[in-house]
């Protein structure tokens, strides 16, 4: 699925988010919102899954307006930075409750449900916890059974925010390779939020550099290393 | 991925102007106006009414009559019973409550639980049930008490009584306000002064009190307000005896009983408004301090 | 030394001495020998006597009318004192402060004023009591009137456990539960009411073991008769008044053992809480 980010501003309040920002993320592609705290990449990934409504401009996916769509019909794979799992279900349960939270006309048998997450897990590499809460789970763990979960619901698209963040240096690349091998196995168009540019450059097609609301440049990864459009994101690729 | 059970590219937008747009963490305005107002209309029905009532009927028969009764000897004695009790219970208290959180945050040692345990005891334990323990062990039909009776000090139908029952049913308010306070603030800053030389006592006043003062006033508060309303505890222990025994809620419910309304609500409002300022000064409390409170944290 | 055998290992941090003996002593003398008097006075009146004297219809009577209509005050709060917790922490409205400050009253008012001012309230001469006698009905002096004492000193308990944990419910959650597809209403069943769960429980045994021992409030509008709305702890009063001790330890300790079970439930709950949720 295509997704075009036409002319999107937010604001709260008295702060400027977003300036109004135009992309074009082509269906498929693995994209990067890079950028320093408050570059407003999480505002536009927020805007994109639903969970924030822009104060100007459009949304559209496959070329028809999707900016009124409610979060439920976006049908956004969503990744928080925190995970966000379910606490008090299992692991199982948490993978499961997309495809659970259907009305009865699209929800599928728990067989079905059953076999879904079953393979899910094996796609995750972790077919073992699947009875274990998530407090007993790593922070690697974690982040791989909340992609699972937000794979389970056969979305259009997926969005990461820091889906990296939380988690020491030899798991981040473990778990890199991960997203990639996931990314390129479902074909889904991909957008994740990241403030290290080792990251954004070795993961994605695509890379979004962005800062204090506005895109300074975009481009592949060896083309912004190449020729840097503006101070900003020279400096930001030498740091 | 899968074959998708949905055969659709996606569906027709709504339209969805701004202002009907609000955060999935959100209800719509109508489901909370109808939620704020049950909760408050429940509210007023179950306090707020019970509490106007004590005010309404004490002055049934204008200010006057009011203030009249609570100036007769009975209301008199009531009141300065009550204070001596509460300015004895809750000082003792106060001082238990300050060293078992020392104790159990600033040590480990084995049976903690069991004794955090048995401080929260006299808050599962019906009042009356605490007063009839007291009658048992301090009354004049058992051994100790007939002993202290015989000597002079009797405990139950005297102050002693009260203030013991006063001091049971109060017995953890300090102690429960100030141990997760203190835990949270850990011992490293009690190590650390005690390394620059200071002895037991300075650490404990210089560097313990002024972090735990405002959970230490807050639990007072506590403890005192229920010190001065305790009945079922009192009035096992006490023997009701008028201008002895009687503190302020035993009046009430003799002067109640009697029939004498205005006075027996006249005293119900002082206790009520002592209530309502318990109230005001612990808001405040959790207003300006919540960071050392424990009652704004979770257990 | 006792003290020693207590201390796992030394400590440079002063004060165990002084503490724990002030602490023991205390504990000794205001709970330990009173509870263990009542104990003790059990014993000496035998297993079988205590049996003897709780099991009339009278006492069981008490017994029974004071734990149903605890744990019927209970279910009262633990709905709307949820939904209490829901609005004070959820939502913005004017005098928000002052009403969490008017939850607490039933904690901070003494008991026998709550009593004559809910029974003023009732009676049927009283501004409800009124309306319920137009209505045919009668309040005060029956189980309706216990019942309302009741949820009035339990309110408190149930509103003030769930508040911080709906405060802290990460907003987080509630959005992964909608990116996934869930409605609001499924979001509240399957999410929220359940992290829920654990705090409702404990201030619910609290509210009970509060309700079931509670005298104050509630003598003045339950009416005393006895097998109709007479409560346990007025059983005990009575037989004090009789001087029967024998007979008024068998009661309290029969709501001992009440209380006790209640504070092992509510000692479960977080222990359970704790091993599902990780936390409480």
């Amino acid at each position: 699925m295509h997704i075009e980010i036409d002319e999107i501003a937010k604001s709260f309040g008295n702060t400027n988010a977003l300036r109004p920002v135009s992309l074009a993320i082509p269906s498929g592609a693995l994209v990067a919102l890079l950028g320093p705290s408050g570059s407003g990449k999480t505002t536009l990934l927020r805007i994109l899954g639903g969970l924030e409504f822009p104060t100007s401009g459009r949304v559209l996916f496959d070329g028809q307006d999707a900016t009124g769509l409610s979060v439920q019909e976006r049908r956004a794979g969503f990744v928080f930075q925190s995970y966000a799992l379910f606490r008090h279900m299992t692991v199982f349960e948490n993978i499961a409750y997309g495809l659970r939270a259907r009305p009865r006309r699209t929800r599928p048998p728990e067989a079905e449900i059953e076999r879904r997450v079953t393979k899910l897990l094996d796609l995750i590499q972790l077919p073992q916890i699947a009875k274990r809460f998530p407090n007993q789970l790593s922070g690697g763990q974690r982040q791989r059974v909340a992609l699972a979960r937000a794979l389970a619901i056969e979305p259009r698209m997926l969005l990461l925010d820091e889906p990296f963040g939380a988690l020491d240096a030899r798991v981040r690349k473990e778990l890199r390779h991960g997203l990639r091998e996931i990314h390129d196995t479902t074909g889904l168009t991909t957008v994740f939020v990241t403030h290290d540019q080792d990251e954004a450059m070795e993961l994605a097609d695509l890379v979004v550099v962005m800062s204090m609301g506005k895109i300074e440049q975009v481009g592949r990864p060896q083309d912004i290393r190449a020729r840097p459009a503006t101070p900003f994101v020279r400096e930001f690729i030498e740091a | 991925m899968f074959d998708s059970t949905l055969n659709e590219s996606f569906v027709r937008p709504a339209e969805r102007p701004a202002s009907k747009w609000r955060p999935v963490t959100e209800e719509s305005p109508l489901t909370r106006w109808i939620l704020i107002a049950v909760a408050l209309g429940g509210l007023a029905v179950l306090v707020l009414a019970p509490l106007a009532v004590v005010f309404a009927e004490a002055l049934a028969k204008g200010a006057g009559a009011a203030i009249a009764s609570l100036a007769q000897p009975e209301a008199l004695s009531a009141i300065k019973l009550t204070l001596l009790v509460a300015g004895i219970s809750v000082p003792v208290n106060a001082v238990f409550g300050v060293a078992a959180a020392w104790v159990i945050t600033k040590f480990d040692f084995r049976g903690k639980a069991f004794l955090i345990t048995l401080i929260d005891l006299p808050f599962s334990v019906s009042p009356v049930v605490a007063g009839l323990a007291l009658v048992l062990l301090f009354g004049s039909n058992s051994l100790l008490g007939g002993w202290l009776v015989a000597s002079g000090f009797p405990i139950i139908f005297a102050l002693p009584g009260i203030v013991l029952a006063s001091v049971f049913v109060t017995f953890p308010f300090v102690a429960r306000e100030l141990i997760p306070v203190m835990i949270e603030q850990g011992r490293a800053e009690e190590e650390a002064a005690l390394t620059l030389g200071a002895s037991g006592w300075r650490v404990f006043l210089t560097v313990t009190l002024p972090n735990i003062k405002w959970a230490l006033l807050y639990g007072v508060l506590l403890c005192n307000a229920r010190a001065m309303g305790e009945f079922g505890a009192v009035a096992v222990v006490s023997g009701k005896i008028r201008g002895q025994t009687a503190t302020m809620p035993i009046t009430i419910e003799m002067l109640y009983n009697e029939y004498l309304s205005v006075a027996a609500f006249t005293l119900a409002g002082v206790l009520a408004a002592l209530a309502l300022l318990t109230l005001v000064l612990k808001t405040g409390l959790e207003w300006r301090h919540a960071d050392q409170l424990a009652a704004t944290r979770r257990h | 030394m006792a003290l020693a055998l207590l201390r796992s290992q030394k400590s440079p941090m002063p004060g165990f001495g002084l503490g724990m003996g002030i602490t023991m002593t205390m504990l000794s003398l205001i709970v330990i020998l009173p509870i263990g008097a009542l104990l003790a006075k059990g014993i000496s009146y035998g297993p079988e006597g205590v049996w003897a004297t709780v099991n009339t219809p009278r006492v069981w009577a008490a017994l029974y009318l004071s734990f149903r209509l605890a744990f019927v005050a209970a279910v009262f709060n633990l709905v709307f004192g949820t939904l209490l917790a829901w609005v004070l922490a959820r939502y913005e409205f004017p005098g928000r402060r002052i009403v969490d400050a008017v939850v607490d009253l039933p904690f901070a008012l003494p008991t026998a004023v709550a009593g004559i001012a809910l029974t003023a309230l009732y009676a049927p001469n009283g501004a409800f009591g009124s309306i319920a006698k137009s209505l045919g009905q009668k309040i005060a002096y029956t189980e309706w009137g216990i019942l309302i004492a009741l949820i009035f000193v339990g309110l408190p308990f149930v509103t003030r456990t769930v508040q911080p944990v709906i405060a802290e419910i990460e907003s987080e959650v509630e959005e992964a539960s909608a990116t996934l597809g869930a409605g609001r209403l499924y979001t509240l069943r399957r999410v929220i009411l359940p992290l829920l769960l654990p705090a409702a429980l404990t201030g619910f045994a609290l509210s009970l073991a509060r309700a079931v021992g509670e005298y104050g409030s509630v003598i003045f509008i339950a009416g005393n008769l006895p097998m109709k709305t007479e409560i346990a702890p007025l059983l005990i009063v009575i037989k004090l008044e009789e001087f029967d001790y024998n007979g008024a330890a068998a009661i309290g300790i029969a709501m001992l053992l009440i209380s006790f079970s209640m504070l092992l439930v509510i000692n479960l709950i977080q222990i359970w809480s704790r091993r599902r949720i990780g936390h409480v």
